[in-house]
């Protein structure tokens, strides 16, 4: 079964952008087995939201980079993992190593990223430029579903 | 957020805790556990309806929600004096016990034991044997641990519909009975966690792990081959040959409210435990009866409005006021039994609950770094025990109600107080109803306790106190460091700065 798994804080900034996201996905249909989940912060605990998934999206911000709201996209091979990973809420190259270490085969993980502007804590509110690309990284999801424009 | 080739950093935006430590020549000589974050929670339940409780305060922690639910149904229980069925009790047991075997394995091969790969272990007899085990991704232990606590919170799942932050215990039960396919399912899961926790991480039989109650006992058990190469002996013989049994004693005193409800004799006072709880004085060696009237918290060194000496929680106020450049520190409060330094946890649930072992592991070498841990895996065997007992008790009592919903005028003005020993130790809720909605909330977690900062009185706080004394070879990787702060189960990602000379050096653990 596919999942879109959407991840970040939308109290932190750009952050927010998976919660963003997420929220314009739940707002309209997706073709038949796909399903859209807010994973939050969730670290180690989303590793349920990848259990009987042959094929997942992930969504979430990236930390300010060049050029603010440029999306991109990624592999999970791209993901390093953190450099310190231990901690009750890991992170989500954490989780993606974790993935691979699962009994079962992964599944096959695309990642749609942003690059921020600011991630400032307790902070709520996406940038202007972030905020632009929501629509264009909704858009893009959708083509890589087959669901065609909202 | 993660990091990805472009020196992007994919980490969430946390970091709730930082050590400040002093040091001179190389030993910790004062230490200030500093929380960085304000946790808010006791100022947004006030004014909401009183079961807004059960929603909100599983949002403090992913660890450990259904501790926080458990409780806070529990003080809204003990303040409308409403009944419990014991199938709702026996439910509610079977949940807290999956997430906390989730948070001991975890705890103990994905984020304690990962230290003993250290480069400075290299020479160790046991290194490789560690890097097989417990390294991240690639040793057996670890990638097992991570699919089997996937695997057991699939309990809480089945009752409560998700985990974490589920909010499926209300006053009066709980919202979904127990049916022969939840049972068959629990069931399952639980023997595949016992069949692992036998073979992988003790190398026995239950039964035999569970029967041996002395130190001497337990020493002669690590030399035989089954549990020398088990997960658990392999942190004890690492563990042991640091040192980590003399290190780090801090606070002699524990507190424990006491393991898992007794669901035949859940009704007021709400005090009756399966394990029993109680305050262990550390200088007489006695276990005294707990009394929750003598739990008071300071402010004196957190950046709260200044109120003196220590106050009850019904009568304790949270109301922020951030000092920088003072001499307070924390957004922690400094929680306090009889104004005594107490730790909680693991280690003080076994002792004050009679776990004979423990006990004389600690007659024999006191509190230590490796015993907190040592207690955390050897409890998941009493909790398997309870799981089965109480899946067995569900389905002897299948048709027996799981809920009875008080009546509206039932949900009275009041007091009350809710006493759990989740993950990490003891966690209480108090909360003061008036004019029907939430006039004052108070929570107490376990890593409050074990974390806290100074006292009224001058007092360290058990973390500050275990770390002093504390050799430090290289304050560039103070792995030391890590196994101590590790060993209490730190709630948070936890950051440690230690200053000396003007250089700042970061360890992230």
């Amino acid at each position: 079964m596919p999942h879109i798994v959407c991840f970040g804080n939308p109290l932190h900034g750009d952050d927010g952008f998976g919660a963003a996201v997420y929220t314009r996905l739940s707002e309209t249909p997706l073709p038949d087995g796909w399903r859209v989940f807010d994973a939050g912060t969730s670290g180690l605990n989303a590793l349920w939201l990848f259990r009987d998934c042959g094929e997942a999206i992930i969504v979430d911000s990236l930390a300010p980079g060049a050029e603010p709201g440029r999306l991109r996209e990624l592999t999970a091979g791209d993901v390093l993992a953190e450099a310190a990973p231990v901690g009750h809420g890991g992170g989500v190259g954490y989780l993606l190593q974790a993935l691979q270490a699962m009994p079962e085969p992964p599944p096959r993980v695309r990642i749609v990223a942003v690059e921020s502007a600011d991630v400032s804590a307790f902070r709520p509110g996406l940038s202007a430029p972030v905020a632009a690309a929501v629509a264009p990284a909704v858009a893009l999801i959708r083509s890589y579903i087959g669901a065609g424009d909202d | 957020m993660a990091r990805v080739e472009l020196n992007v950093n994919l980490n969430r935006v946390e970091g709730d805790l930082e050590l400040a430590l002093s040091l001179e020549d190389g030993v910790v000589v004062e230490a200030r556990t500093v929380g960085t974050l304000y946790r808010g929670f006791e100022q947004i339940l006030v004014g909401r309806s009183p079961r807004d409780a059960l929603v909100l305060t599983p949002r403090v922690c992913g660890i450990c929600g259904t501790a926080h639910l458990y409780t806070a149904v529990l003080a809204l229980e003990h303040a409308w004096r409403v009944p419990v069925p014991a199938n709702a009790t026996r439910i509610r047991n079977v949940c807290l016990i999956a997430e906390g075997i989730q948070n001991d394995l975890r705890q103990t091969f994905l984020f304690f034991a990962p230290d003993f790969r250290n480069a400075r272990y290299r020479d160790r007899p046991w290194f490789a044997a560690a890097e097989a085990e417990f390294a991240p991704f690639s040793g057996r232990v670890h990638r097992e641990t991570l699919a089997i606590t996937r695997r057991v919170v699939e309990v809480v799942a089945h009752f409560g519909g998700q985990w974490p932050h589920s909010s499926y215990m209300v006053p009066g039960g709980v919202t979904s009975p127990a049916d022969a396919r939840r049972l068959l399912a629990c069931r399952t899961i639980f023997a595949e966690v016992r069949e692992w926790y036998e073979r992988i991480v003790i190398g026995a039989p239950l039964d035999e792990w569970l029967a041996l109650d002395s130190a001497a006992g337990y020493f002669e058990w690590l030399e035989r081959p089954a549990h020398a190469a088990s997960a658990l002996g392999l942190v004890s013989r690492c563990a042991r040959d640091l040192g980590l049994q003399r290190m780090a004693a801090g606070t002699p005193h524990m507190i424990s409210f006491g393991a898992w409800c007794d669901p035949a004799n859940w009704d007021a006072p709400h005090s009756a435990r399966l394990m029993p709880g109680g305050f262990y004085d550390g200088d007489t060696g006695c276990i005294a009866e707990l009394d929750q009237a003598l739990i008071n918290e300071h402010v004196r060194h957190s950046w709260f409005r200044p109120y003196s000496g220590g106050r009850h929680p019904w009568q304790g106020e949270t109301i922020p006021d951030y000092q920088p450049g003072s001499d307070r520190y924390t957004w922690a409060k400094a929680p306090r039994y009889a104004d005594k330094v107490v730790q909680t946890g693991p280690l003080a649930e076994l002792l004050i609950g009679g776990d004979a072992l423990i006990a004389d592991l600690y007659a024999t070498e006191g509190g230590n770094a490796w015993l907190r841990q040592f207690a955390r895996v050897r409890r998941i065997a009493y909790e398997l025990v309870q799981a089965e007992r109480h899946l067995h008790e569900l389905a002897e009592h299948l048709g027996e109600p799981h809920i009875v919903n008080p009546a509206k005028n039932a949900e009275i003005d009041g007091e009350g107080y809710g006493l759990i020993m989740a993950a990490r130790g003891a966690l209480g809720h108090w909360l003061r109803i008036r004019d029907g909605v939430i006039e004052k909330y108070q929570i107490v977690t376990p890593t409050a306790w074990n974390a806290s900062p100074r006292d009224s009185a001058g007092l360290p706080g058990h973390w500050e106190q275990s770390l002093v004394g504390l050799s430090v070879a290289d304050p560039d990787d103070p792995v030391e460091i890590g196994h101590v702060i590790r060993s209490h189960d730190p709630c948070l990602v936890c950051t440690v700065h230690m200053l000396e000379t003007g250089k700042r050096w970061r360890f992230l653990p």
